[in-house]
């Protein structure tokens, strides 16, 4: 059973992180060093985040339909984002897995890679705010 | 151990929690196999074979007897796209598309090295799928049946005769591309891109000047030793790369000195082709991050780029700890060189044989020598940064980290 039940969920907790990162003062500027636009497809539920990162401007992420147009696309079950931010999936082996699926040039989000460890712990507390133990025991 | 814990950990030993190797290219091996290309090709299907090349090797006499050889076999070959640049472009992989589907063929044979086989690669994809070629690019993004989840839709039959003896793409399932138009190089990556078929045959590289042998073969040694190392290393990798060394050991001096040796030039073929194995769990590492913004941004040829950056690399992750220089230790043993001490110890003795054979190779051993300036570090730098071998390194450099490799290579 996936983990999370709707496609408001979905945008409640990792699209909320997503919102997040993007102003945050430490972390912002190195994501927008990728300089791209990548958009998030999840299926189970199906839903999409869509996020720029773009090098002098303003992030921006929009859960759910967007105009802007992804360069790079992503593409998993809900759940392995879920694992992801909670630091239980390796993006190789993910891949390796095709429990991950990647459009576009890849190597601007794989670069990002190392940047998201500390987001990880903050994923966990918010989830625990949230009261959400459940979503924490579940992966 | 806990979940996280397992991710962060290097699993430089132990049972891995998870790998996987996948190794579907039929290699053959031998002498006077390329006589026998068509009876071998027929074998994958192929019919009516495009021969995918470049001007260089479509001017020496193996062409003749690759045609020779398939149509020996019953096959006929219906064209030869022979406009392949050393460094392609999405614009000649449109063109060998085209030219499969204007002469008709059910099938695709590579002769060349790593530019032509790739070429050849997306071509096969755009002559399948249509499509321009960076709508592919990415990884696992090929057709699927049952909705994207099943099993990969198959690729005309595609087979490669390698004329160097460095990249090993004949066994593998990427490809590289540079779109001239946006200035990027672009990757593509999928199960079906696997070549059926692979010939190695000491004969493809009879006309191969010693210095290409010299460099593409450090090329394939960098591809074995990081791929010993990498946070992605596995059992059947590390099988495929120690055997490769034993080869590249005992045979890649002898090949750059005596072309002439048939015996050492097959042999050579055959290390890099087994080098490029773990790669194929993403195994390889940061001495490729290094080197290629170089070829990128200066043009420093591949192998040559690997050959200056590899020791380098060797003493910084020997040094992070003991269970990464347990893993030097093993390529020390069967190089015969000292395998005790602490980590650095062990990756010093390495770092130095491995520069003593680029320098007895004749090779340049520095940056500076092949057109890299130290006003460029920081965009090499940033280049290595995102480059997607560091990802699996052993150890996770910093940008001060990739400025300081730079610095002692330039």
């Amino acid at each position: 059973m996936a983990y999370f039940k709707s496609e408001e969920e979905v945008y409640e907790y990792i699209g909320k992180l997503f919102k997040d990162l993007s102003v945050d003062d430490e972390l912002a500027p190195k994501f927008r060093k990728a300089n791209t636009i990548v958009q998030y497809q999840y299926s189970n539920p199906k839903s999409q985040i869509t996020v720029r990162m773009i090098d002098g401007e303003d992030e921006q992420v929009d859960c759910g339909p967007t105009e802007m147009e992804p360069e790079v696309i992503m593409t998993m079950e809900a759940d392995t984002a879920h694992k992801f931010w909670l630091g239980k999936v390796n993006v190789t082996v993910a891949l390796a897995r095709g429990q991950m699926k990647a459009k576009g040039p890849v190597a601007k989000i794989l670069k990002l890679v190392p940047l998201v460890k500390p987001v990880f712990p903050r994923y966990r507390a918010q989830l625990q705010e949230a009261g959400r133990t459940d979503l924490l025991e579940a992966a | 151990m806990a979940a996280e814990e397992l991710i962060d950990a290097r699993q430089m030993s132990g049972f891995k929690p998870f790998y996987q190797f996948q190794s579907p290219t039929r290699v053959i091996a031998g002498y006077g196999l390329i006589e026998g290309l068509g009876f071998e090709f027929a074998k994958e299907g192929a019919t009516r074979v495009l021969v995918v090349t470049d001007e260089v090797i479509h001017a020496t006499a193996l062409i003749d007897k690759v045609r020779a050889g398939v149509e020996d076999g019953g096959l006929e070959v219906v064209g030869i796209y022979d406009q392949v640049p050393p460094d392609s472009d999405s614009s000649v992989v449109k063109g060998a598309a085209q030219a499969a589907h204007e002469h008709g063929a059910d099938s695709i044979l590579a002769v060349g090295g790593g530019s032509v086989m790739d070429t050849a690669k997306l071509a096969n994809v755009i002559f399948r799928h249509g499509g321009e070629p960076r709508d592919w690019e990415g990884y696992y993004g090929l057709p699927r049946a049952n909705d994207g989840l099943g099993r990969p839709e198959e690729l005309a039959p595609f087979a490669c005769v390698p004329t160097t003896c460095g990249t090993g793409s004949e066994v593998s399932f990427a490809a590289v591309i540079k779109d001239s138009a946006e200035h990027v190089k672009f990757q593509v990556g999928d199960f079906p891109l696997y070549p059926r078929l692979a010939v190695l045959d000491p004969e493809s590289t009879r006309t191969l000047p010693p210095a290409i042998v010299a460099a593409t073969g450090m090329d394939a040694m960098t591809h074995a030793i990081e791929g010993i190392v990498s946070s992605e290393w596995s059992p059947h990798g590390d099988a495929c790369a120690l055997q490769a060394l034993r080869m590249l050991r005992d045979n890649l001096q002898l090949a750059v000195e005596h072309p002439e040796d048939d015996a050492a030039r097959g042999n050579m073929l055959i290390a890099a082709n087994l080098a490029i194995q773990p790669t194929h769990t993403g195994a390889i590492g940061i001495a490729h991050s290094l080197s290629h913004p170089c070829g990128a941004h200066y043009n420093v040829p591949h192998g040559v780029a690997n050959a200056i950056n590899l020791p380098w690399v060797i003493e910084y992750n020997a040094a992070a700890g003991e269970d990464i220089a347990a893993k030097y230790r093993d390529v020390n043993e069967l190089l015969g060189l000292e395998v005790g001490g602490d980590g650095a110890a062990v990756g010093h003795a390495l770092a130095d044989h491995v520069r003593e054979t680029v320098r007895t190779l004749g090779l340049p051993g520095r940056l500076s020598e092949v057109g890299v300036p130290e006003s460029g570090i920081p965009l090499l730098v940033e280049g290595a940064i995102g480059d997607g071998c560091t990802l699996v390194n052993p150890v996770e450099p910093s940008e001060e980290d990739f400025a300081e490799l730079y610095r002692k290579a330039l």
